[in-house]
């Protein structure tokens, strides 16, 4: 029988995090007892950390350059069966083996050099113009740079203006207005069931879509920025070539800025059919189903399932994790939940989709887990399972450039990669992939370009769920201010006391505080209800700004709003509050 | 085909580092032969460089404010005539994609890439300055706002080490100002303390042919430790001497009953017994500092280093509780440790926690030297060869085998009596035959 033990780094007198100079083994590699795994150094010496034992190495955890302390753990490993024992070529096998295949890990990346002609130059080049990538250009434009923005797309804006944050912001406006009509219908106030014309509600997004970014173009037009139109792939850490529909060129640039974002991630293994639908597709509103099934509850399926819902589509949605929206409070989310298990068909959690047979009356969809249902047959399925980086498409290695396997790009606190002169921003740099970090970061790096002395120094990053009601969060989360045993308070809200929610007929929502126990001081901020995303912003505010309860509380904020219901969060963790009779908190 | 020319800063006599005080020209910039590019002002007078030929400006590669030097790099320029030369090159080989509203002076064809490999010239003098070091940590939390921690990065400040004045400790503009300010005058220590003066780069192979090696491991990290006792530690050395007739005949004596024994009798086990007496009787060169410097901490343990030449670079290891050791064991501990550390197997543990370090070269020679204290220690002592030397024993020279003693010291901790009073004690224990066998405390 074979037996997997965990290789740790052995006590090392009074070092920790001491460095890993060399990494002798690779998972897959047999090692006799006693071969050394990897060697640290130390302020004074340098040591081989030894195997214990013979056996196969399964999986290892360390590289070149990690810190490491006692107990640390090195390698996982296979002990080699006993009763075969060691016999001698063994080991001479190992020996070669690490001798003559290097682990591509350890490898610096060499950039390619390109000795071509270059067909145009610039000293900027920002490749992909979403919120992040035009930011950039135009902070660097104004700071009197030559710019030069290359976009695959013939509009600027990328994924948000074109196929994200403002097509869904325009429709879930329509649903919310059908929402809203119909529910007045119950306070005497009754409408005739809408009539919906997808295509004008479509060419209404789309001229919402078209002003946006036909502005864009003027602005940059105005700004003196270069706009190149195609495909920008990396030949050299100073040139791209760009594959437009009209030709090819290449272009010299001194720096460069990477924004060249996100694609939604797909289910490997989905039939080739066009009733399969990403979150792009679901925003063209093509072929109205009656029956559709989203996969995955986060944000961005949540959010789609609201407009098709709002547009009488009998919607189901499926998410293999137990929570919709992870990362959110439980409290938070309970409103949303509760109001779209009365509306939606199904909403299955901890569930996961196990194949999609595209057949002529539809899409058979079969589930496993707990819960599950019988295999259904929808009009539509819309895959929502997240965005995957697009670093591993442009050609970053050859520019020298570290992706990741998930493609994504690793920057420092000023979004420089580990080349000097080349930055990434935006959803390429990884999560949160929010335009509102984009354009930030955007800016961080066109400042740093240009040689300012900018970095990245904002503490928090607000992330809202335009569903309705929506959910809206920033900062700490009480489920991490749990989990990491932070000192912390809460006051929270409930907006069943707060006359605007009434008087909008929705008393469902919630705003709660976070606060720093020892300091007072704001940490974090979580609503749920209407316009949450409207309101979240004076959290923000307040994070940057270090406010304590009695700055927010003390803060006049306008009657009747929503807003109040921020200023009363903060009241009933200071025992303030009047509106409620909340019990004294004890200290 | 187009050519760049670097231009460099032309001989400008004896200055080095003269200040850039104007720049006329920019990046995309047309110029014509001798127009001025940038003027430069030593203490004498100020100075414009001219442009050797005509041409469009390539790249910048100093701006307002730089020092430099005969032979920087001032701009990288596109020689005009070649760019008039080919024309019709250029736009045959400029595809229709190209730039909604490129300013066609702005994109010509360059050949910017027409060296083989990336242009890492260019590369280097455009990347701003990389990242000062700031605690990241401590500045993620400071109370100060975004303004606040953009002025902050502007200067460089690292906002941890900033005290706030406003309402609730907020930091506020005036309290970065203070902060520089404070550290501009000396009233603060800069982080990192000031800069020292560099030790000028020299291009060797002009004078002959050179090599370069990289430093071995072991010189790449003790480089900076004993850099960092140099300039921290205020370091005095006491000279002085020991006679060791005695000592020599006592070690001869005693060689059989080491054999014995299966150890070497060597002179350091002797200086090592001799230096345990010296520190019970003087326990202060038994102390470190304590990490604010405003404590003393007294070790109830004496363990001392010594110097150990290996093919690799000097290592130090350290024999545990010397002070419980007689002469035979000292011995047996040296020739463990240094044969181990000839061999690279010491292990971690055996080169950590040393309150006293000898370092003995007299197997090579020398009269005198100034051994660097291994701090945090506050005392080292150093032994070149002793010598057969005539002494009056007050009616004639007798001959007398003299030991140098170069005791450095951390003046901080120890005053020049008291080293001079380690030493004079020093040398009467080594003079003390009898008393450096040592008979273990414990037995
Ligand atoms: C349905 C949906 C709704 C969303 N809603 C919100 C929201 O409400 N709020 C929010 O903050 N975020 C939202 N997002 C996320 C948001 O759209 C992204 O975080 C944001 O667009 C990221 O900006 P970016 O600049 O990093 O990249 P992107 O917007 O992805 O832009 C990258 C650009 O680069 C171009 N490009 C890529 N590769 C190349 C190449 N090789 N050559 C040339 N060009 C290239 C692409 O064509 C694209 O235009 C939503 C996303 C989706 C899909």
């Amino acid at each position: 029988m074979t037996d997997v033990i965990e290789v740790k780094v052995p006590d090392i007198g009074d070092f920790t995090d001491v460095e890993v100079i060399e990494v002798h083994v690779k998972a897959g590699d047999e090692v006799a007892a006693e071969d050394s795994l990897i060697t640290l150094e130390t302020e004074k010496a340098a040591m081989d950390v030894p195997v214990p034992s013979a056996g196969r190495v399964e999986e290892i955890f360390i590289s070149v350059g990690d810190k490491v302390s006692e107990g640390t753990v090195i390698i996982k490993l296979t002990a080699a069966d006993s009763t075969v024992g060691l016999d001698s070529a063994a080991p001479a096998e190992v020996n070669t083996s690490s001798q003559t295949e290097v682990d591509p890990k350890q490898v610096a990346i060499p950039p390619n050099s390109y000795t071509g002609k270059a067909d145009n130059e610039t000293s900027l080049l920002i490749l992909g113009a979403g919120p992040g990538g035009y930011t950039a250009a135009f902070r660097a434009a104004d700071l009197g740079m030559d710019v030069t923005l290359v976009e695959r797309w013939p509009s600027l804006g990328g994924v948000c203006l074109n196929v994200g944050c403002i097509p869904s912001k325009a429709l879930l406006h329509a649903a919310k207005v059908i929402e809203e009509a119909h529910e007045m219908s119950e306070f005497g106030v009754k409408f005739a069931a809408p009539e919906i014309n997808t295509i004008k509600l479509r060419d209404w997004k789309q001229s919402v879509v078209d002003r946006l970014t036909g502005g864009l173009a003027g602005l940059a037009k105005q700004r003196k920025v270069k706009v190149v139109q195609g495909t920008g792939t990396f030949l050299s850490p100073q040139h791209v070539r760009v594959e437009g529909d009209t030709g090819s060129q290449v272009i010299a640039f001194q720096q460069c800025i990477i924004a060249a974002g996100s694609e939604p991630a797909m289910i490997p293994g989905l039939p080739d059919d066009p009733r399969i639908i990403d979150s792009s597709g679901a925003l063209e509103l093509e072929d109205m189903p009656k029956r559709m099934l989203v996969i995955g509850g986060g944000i961005i399926g949540l959010e789609m399932a609201t407009v098709y819902d709002a547009l009488g589509v009998q919607v189901s949605v499926v998410e293999l994790t137990k929570t919709l929206v992870p990362g959110c409070d439980p409290d938070l989310l309970r409103p949303l939940e509760k109001r779209i298990k009365g509306r939606y068909e199904a909403i299955y959690k901890g569930v996961g989709v196990t194949g999609v047979a595209a057949e002529k009356a539809g899409l058979l969809v079969s589930f496993e887990g707990n819960g599950a249902p019988e295999p259904q047959l929808y009009d539509k399925v819309l895959v929502a399972v997240g965005r995957s980086a697009n670093g591993g498409k442009i050609g970053a290695e050859l520019a020298g450039v570290k992706v990741s396997e998930r493609g994504i790009i690793d920057v420092d606190k000023q979004q420089r990669t580990n080349v000097p002169h080349i930055f990434a921003i935006g959803d390429i740099v990884g999560q949160p992939m929010l335009a509102h970090k984009a354009t930030h970061e955007g800016k961080v790096a066109a400042e740093v370009a240009a040689g300012e002395k900018s970095y990245f120094d904002a503490r928090v990053i607000p992330g809202v769920a335009y569903t309705d009601p929506e959910i809206a969060w920033v900062g700490v989360t009480e489920t991490e201010a749990k989990a990491q045993g932070l000192d912390y308070g809460k006051g929270a809200f409930p907006w069943a006391a707060s006359g605007r929610a009434l008087s909008v007929a929705r008393d469902e929502g919630v705003t709660k505080i976070i606060f720093d126990n020892k300091t007072n001081k704001i940490i974090g901020c979580g609503i749920v209800g209407p316009n949450a995303g409207e309101l979240i912003a004076e959290a923000c505010l307040a994070i940057e700004m270090g406010c304590d309860a009695t700055d927010i509380g003390l803060t006049i904020h306008p009657h009747p709003t929503l807003s109040e219901t921020v200023g009363m969060a903060a009241e009933a963790f200071e025992g303030t509050l009047t509106d409620l009779y909340i019990p004294k908190r004890k200290k | 085909m187009t050519t760049r020319q670097e231009v460099l800063v032309p001989d400008i006599g004896d200055f080095d580092a003269v200040e850039i005080v104007e720049v006329m020209v920019a990046v995309g910039d047309n110029v014509a032969a001798e127009d001025s590019l940038i003027t430069l002002e030593t203490d004498k007078a100020a100075m414009d460089v001219p442009a050797p030929i005509a041409g469009k400006v390539l790249e910048m590669s100093v701006s307002l404010g730089d020092k430099v030097s005969e032979g920087s790099l001032i701009l990288v320029l596109e020689a005009a005539e070649v760019v008039e030369a080919a024309p019709a090159e250029i736009s045959a080989t400029a595809t229709p994609a190209v730039a909604t509203g490129a300013d066609p002076v702005a994109s010509p064809v360059a050949e910017s890439s027409s060296q083989s490999g990336p242009d890492t010239k260019s590369v280097r003098t455009t990347t701003p300055t990389a990242l000062p070091p700031i605690n990241e940590a401590g500045f993620a939390i400071a109370h100060a706002s975004p303004s606040i921690r953009k002025f902050a990065r502007e200067l460089g400040v690292d906002l941890s080490r900033v005290q706030g004045s406003g309402p609730k400790q907020r930091i506020v503009p005036e309290d970065i100002k203070a902060f520089v300010k404070a550290i501009m005058t000396g009233q603060l220590a800069a982080a990192s303390g000031p800069a020292l003066p560099e030790v000028p780069v020299v291009d060797f192979a002009k004078f002959g042919a050179v090599e370069e090696k990289p430093l071995g491991r072991i010189q790449k990290i003790s480089g900076p430790r004993l850099h960092a006792s140099w300039v921290n530690l205020p370091h005095v050395t006491q000279n002085d001497e020991a006679d060791i007739t005695d000592m020599e005949a006592q070690r001869q004596a005693l060689k059989a009953r080491a054999a014995e024994k299966g150890v070497k009798l060597t002179p350091l086990a002797f200086a090592i017994r001799a230096c345990v007496q010296a520190l019970e009787e003087f326990p202060v060169f038994n102390t470190s500092m304590g990490p604010d410097n405003k404590t003393l901490i007294w070790k109830q343990y004496t363990h001392i280093g010594f110097a150990a030449d290996t093919p690799n670079g000097l290592v130090v290891p350290v024999i545990r509780d010397a002070d419980k050791k007689d002469v035979f064991e000292l011995a047996a501990a040296l020739a463990d440790l240094s044969g181990r550390a000839r061999e690279g197997k010491l292990k971690v543990e055996e080169m950590q926690g040393g309150t006293f370090t000898v370092s003995s070269l007299g197997g090579i020679g020398g009269t005198a030297f100034t051994p660097i204290i291994n701090a945090p220690e506050v005392a080292i002592l150093g032994m070149p060869r002793s010598k057969m030397q005539p002494v009056w024993n007050g009616e004639e020279f007798v001959p007398r085998l003299i030991q140098p003693l170069c005791l450095s010291y951390d003046h901080r901790v120890i005053d020049g009596a008291t080293g001079v009073r380690f030493t004079t004690y020093l040398a009467a224990r080594l003079g003390d035959a009898e008393g450096l066998i040592g008979r273990r405390r414990d037995d």
